[in-house]
């Protein structure tokens, strides 16, 4: 065994792994650095808010459209007979963020949000209700 | 048959056919948006509209337009597709577009078309409508703002309904569809004009906003309700049966429905539905295991054997029936029946006894094929509506003479020279008997009659009725008898229908043998379009019987026997005698002593409440088996649905019955049905894939003879009101309870009077009455009409709530008085 084929490389190494320690780090300091989310990025979904209601009619269709089978809506009548929705329900589990559904949506009531962060404990706490899906202003 | 060439291919159609049928039948596509295969053609909205080189290359409409000889027909030429655009422009100018909220899309023609034609800008502008809105019914909701006034829904709530509820009103660019000086809506609520409506104008609010079109399972079903046997469409969802959906090809109705079958499905998935058994313990039914209550009810069917007796609805199975048959007789029964007996008397003996079959020799189709319909009472619309509309169609389109013998007229009087002969109640026998006394007298007896057997003995018993003799006491004239006589003996094809069922206890089997007579004497049967159509009450009625489900003593003489101690079991299976069987407090008696009652439900009715087992059963929705309608269609349903909570259908519950008792349950439904063909006569070769979707008539073969009826005489009890008891058009048997369309329009039992009795008396609508017989008393709304003779009373039969057999003790008339 020849030492110094062994130990030169190591050595080698080490220096550049040392160097590193007092350079600037190149990747992003997550969580207390905060990414910059492009505006298209489909995270979250909310459901928009006009007139202090869910602009969402329950037309069905984004459920429709969903590859991933994962939206739940139920339609209800108001006290007006106008359709709203009284069940509206994400799989987040499920969601594979395709964004079909902000696409299928013909009064422009749901829309994908920089909120990335949807790690939870349980299974349950990944369906998100409307009032969890509900724009906060 | 006339060649001409569409589209460059040459295809012959019917002489009367338009283009829009000529092309249809050659496989070629003309768009329509108002035009319907049932009505007649209109011409409202030019969607169809084709180019003929004959015309010089005019554009005309295909849906209004007969086919000539050689005509050249071009149907989508830039030219047409550039005025279908503008059709539709014209129509999205002031439709309000908004499918997102509205029920329609996916199945919207206009949608559809729009998409088709590719119309995605309109270069016209201009304002929506801004109608109001009705809701006040909770059945239909009129949207007039996206009405394309296509006129379908008047068409055909004028054409097959005959209710003409709806019309153009206004003028201009005004016009809208309306109701009589543009109120709410208020009719029959058969659902026809929602079926047919090629926007979202009209809509069923039961189904409101509950699932998109396109999320549907459509499943093919048979009607649960009366004995027309409609075809049915299931919308299905989530294992819940949300809707009925319109199939414009299904059954001999083209889809028609009525009120029942359109709006009254919600009792497949109602919340009331038994999931889990009920067993008595300490006075109480508290739910139990399916084997512990099958068990308790398998020792007893063991134990009691012999003094055992069952009930049966007639709206279970054919397969079912055999099943239930076969258990009754591995537990030694012997005694078993089923719609009170009396109900299915007219066929299993006033037919068995004329026409050698318990079936009637004619069916449905033979309504629109006939020169005369003989009605007997106008109850035959509100017992089988969609019979009705075959009747509305017959007399409208066809031509065909409509005579009624009745006693109170009713919507069928309305017709286009319909003629009703309103006669005292319980006396229609009698009048039947005379009009073939006036057919025997005058000669007009067919050449076949002499030869039947009886003819001799019916020539003699029938002498004692002249017109003039019967006119006496039926409140007709003798010249109306001899001329209503005369007429049916003389028109070519002559069809008498009559409706039977719980609620008319004079429709039995004299009834029958007096119509069988009149119908043999006259020569009418064997002829298409002629003969005696029964029209049986529940949707398996006709099976019931052709399954032989009776034996021994008779309902009547069961419920007498669980009175007396004789019977010390009872297995009622869907029946609620309570309600429907005549006098209330002899079947609550009965009950009361029987030593143990099971009950097969699919709800705690107020029969099931009193048994000591109840067993929760499973609707029509969701088993197989067959059902044979009034006139032996036999028609195969499959599951639409996954059983409702722990039900089990009739048939898995008797077969495991079977089992306990040591007998050999049976296989499947199609091998019960595989032994129905093999041995029901008429059946023979049926086999679930020969019978398909359409169903298939099992064919009844007659060996006619003359049966004199006794008619019953009519006792009159001066100074009091006779009631006569019927369906309602809205219910049908105690089931249709259960259904919410149903209970919207018709909530709870009244009585009708004529307004000359409600003028006497000073009563006025919807006052409480207390309605007094020799049998009891009881509260009733009070409903004046006009179509009421004076002294004459009516109601329904089909509420639990407040049953009118507390005053009704099974005869044809009570007598009764009214108090405020
Ligand atoms: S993003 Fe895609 S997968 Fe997620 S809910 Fe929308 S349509 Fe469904
Ligand atoms: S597509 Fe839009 S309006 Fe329709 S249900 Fe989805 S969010 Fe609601
Ligand atoms: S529901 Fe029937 S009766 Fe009423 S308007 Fe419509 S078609 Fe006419
Ligand atoms: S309500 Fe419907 S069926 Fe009636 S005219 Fe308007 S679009 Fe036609
Ligand atoms: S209740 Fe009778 S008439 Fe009405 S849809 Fe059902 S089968 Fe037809
Ligand atoms: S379908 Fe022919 S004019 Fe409307």
């Amino acid at each position: 065994m020849n030492p110094i084929k062994t130990f030169v490389p190591i050595i080698q190494g080490l220096k550049i792994t040392l160097g590193h320690l007092f350079k600037k780090p190149v990747t992003l300091q997550y969580p207390t650095e905060r990414p910059k989310v492009a505006e298209r990025f489909r995270g979250l979904h909310a459901l928009n808010v006009s007139h202090n209601k869910a602009k969402c009619v329950a037309c069905y269709l984004c459920p429709t459209v969903c590859p991933a089978k994962c939206i739940t809506v139920e339609a209800g009548e108001d006290a007006n007979h106008d359709k709203f929705a009284s069940v509206y329900e994400i799989d987040m589990l499920r969601c594979i963020f395709c964004g079909y559904c902000v696409e299928a949506c013909p009064v422009d009531a749901i829309r994908m949000t920089g909120e990335f962060e949807l790690a939870n404990y349980s299974r349950k706490d990944f369906v998100y209700s409307k009032e969890r899906l509900l724009e906060k202003k | 048959m006339v060649n001409l060439t569409i589209d460059d291919k040459q295809v012959t159609a019917p002489k009367t056919a338009t283009i829009y049928e000529a092309a249809k039948l050659n496989g070629i596509a003309i768009p329509i948006l108002c035009h319907d295969k049932k009505l007649k053609p209109f011409g409202a909205c030019r969607m169809c509209l084709v180019e003929v080189e004959q015309m010089k290359g005019r554009q005309i409409p295909a849906c209004t337009t007969p086919v000539t000889e050689g005509m050249i027909i071009r149907t989508s030429t830039p030219d047409i597709v550039k005025a279908r655009k503008m059709v539709l422009e014209l129509l999205l100018l002031n439709h309000p577009i908004d499918c997102p909220v509205c029920d329609k899309a996916g199945d919207c023609d206009l949608q559809n078309l729009t998409y088709e034609y590719k119309v995605d800008a309109n270069r016209f502008t201009d304002e929506k409508f801004h109608h109001e809105i009705d809701y006040n019914n909770p059945l239909i909701e009129r949207d007039m703002n996206r009405c394309v006034l296509c006129g379908k829904c008047a068409r055909i709530c004028d054409e097959i309904v005959s209710f003409g509820a709806l019309t153009f009103i206004s003028r201009g660019i005004e016009t809208k569809i309306g109701c009589e000086f543009d109120e709410a809506l208020n009719c029959e609520f058969c659902g026809s004009c929602v079926s047919v409506c090629p926007v979202g104008s009209l809509l069923a609010r039961p189904f409101k906003f509950k699932a998109r079109f396109w999320s549907l399972t459509k499943n093919k079903s048979v009607c649960g309700y009366c004995g027309t046997g409609c075809n049915l469409t299931l919308g299905v969802k989530d294992n819940k049966v949300l809707t009925t959906l319109y199939d414009e090809n299904q059954g001999f109705h083209n889809g028609q429905l009525c009120v029942r079958g359109r709006f009254g499905y919600q009792f497949i998935n109602s919340d009331k539905r038994l999931t889990k058994p009920l067993v008595r313990k300490n006075g109480k039914l508290e739910e139990a295991g399916w084997d512990e209550a099958l068990e308790l009810v398998a020792a007893r069917l063991k134990d009691a054997g012999a003094s055992t007796a069952a009930l049966a609805t007639a709206r279970l199975t054919n397969e079912e029936l055999v099943v239930f048959k076969q258990l009754l007789q591995t537990a030694g029964c012997g005694n078993y029946d089923h719609s009170a007996g009396y109900a299915h008397a007219a066929l299993t003996e006033g037919f068995a006894g004329s026409f050698g079959a318990s079936a009637s020799p004619s069916t449905i189709l033979d309504i629109q094929k006939s020169d005369l319909l003989l009605v007997i009472k106008t109850d035959a619309y509100e017992t089988h509506p969609v019979v009705g509309f075959e009747i509305n169609m017959a007399v409208k389109n066809k031509g065909t003479l409509l005579k009624i013998l009745t006693d109170k007229s009713g919507k069928l009087s309305k017709l286009p020279d319909a003629r009703t002969l309103v006669h005292t109640p319980g006396s229609e026998i009698a009048i039947i008997n005379s009009l073939a006394k006036v057919i025997l007298d005058n000669k007009l007896v067919d050449a076949s009659a002499a030869a039947l057997p009886g003819y001799a003995a019916l020539e003699k018993e029938l002498a004692a009725f002249t017109p003039e003799a019967v006119s006496a006491q039926c409140g007709l004239t003798a010249v109306e008898i001899k001329l209503l006589a005369s007429a049916y003996a003389t028109a070519e094809k002559a069809l008498i229908l009559f409706p039977v069922g719980q609620a008319y206890p004079g429709h039995t089997a004299a009834l029958a043998n007096a119509v069988a007579n009149l119908a043999l004497l006259a020569g009418k049967l064997g002829k298409e379009g002629g003969g005696v159509l029964c029209l049986s009450e529940k949707n398996n009625s006709q099976g019931a019987v052709d399954m032989g489900f009776q034996a021994g003593i008779g309902a009547g003489r069961i419920i007498d026997g669980c009175a007396d101690g004789s019977i010390t079991t009872l297995f009622l299976a869907g029946e609620n005698p309570l309600v429907s069987y005549p006098d209330h407090a002899r079947v609550q008696a009965a009950l009361d002593k029987v030593e143990f009652l099971v009950v097969s439900e699919m709800f705690l009715t107020e029969t099931a409440a009193m048994a000591d087992v109840v067993l929760p059963v499973c609707s029509f929705a969701e088993k197989e088996g067959t059902f044979t309608a009034t006139d032996r269609r036999v028609q195969h349903i499959k599951p639409a649905i996954r059983k409702v909570g722990q039900s089990r259908s009739d048939f898995e519950i008797f077969g495991a019955l079977i089992a306990k008792l040591g007998g050999v349950a049976p296989g499947t439904p199609a091998s019960v049905f595989a032994e129905i063909s093999a041995t029901v006569p008429g059946y023979t070769g049926m086999s679930y894939a020969s019978l398909g979707v359409e169903g298939q008539f099992a064919p009844v073969e007659l060996k006619p003879a003359f049966v004199m009826p006794n008619a019953p005489a009519v006792t009159v009890e001066p100074g009091k009101l006779a009631l006569v008891t019927g369906s309602a058009l809205y219910h049908n048997g105690t089931l249709s309870q259960y259904g919410e369309g149903p209970m919207h329009v018709c909530p709870e039992g009244y009585v009708e009077i004529s307004r000359a009795d409600a003028a006497a008396s000073r009563f006025a609508e919807n006052d409480l009455l207390t309605v007094s017989s020799a049998g009891g008393s009881m509260k009733l709304k009070a409903h004046i009409s006009a179509r009421m003779p004076q002294g004459v009373v009516f109601a329904p039969y089909h509420f639990g709530a407040n049953p009118v057999n507390q005053v009704w003790s099974g005869a044809p008339v009570t007598w009764i008085t009214l108090a405020k």
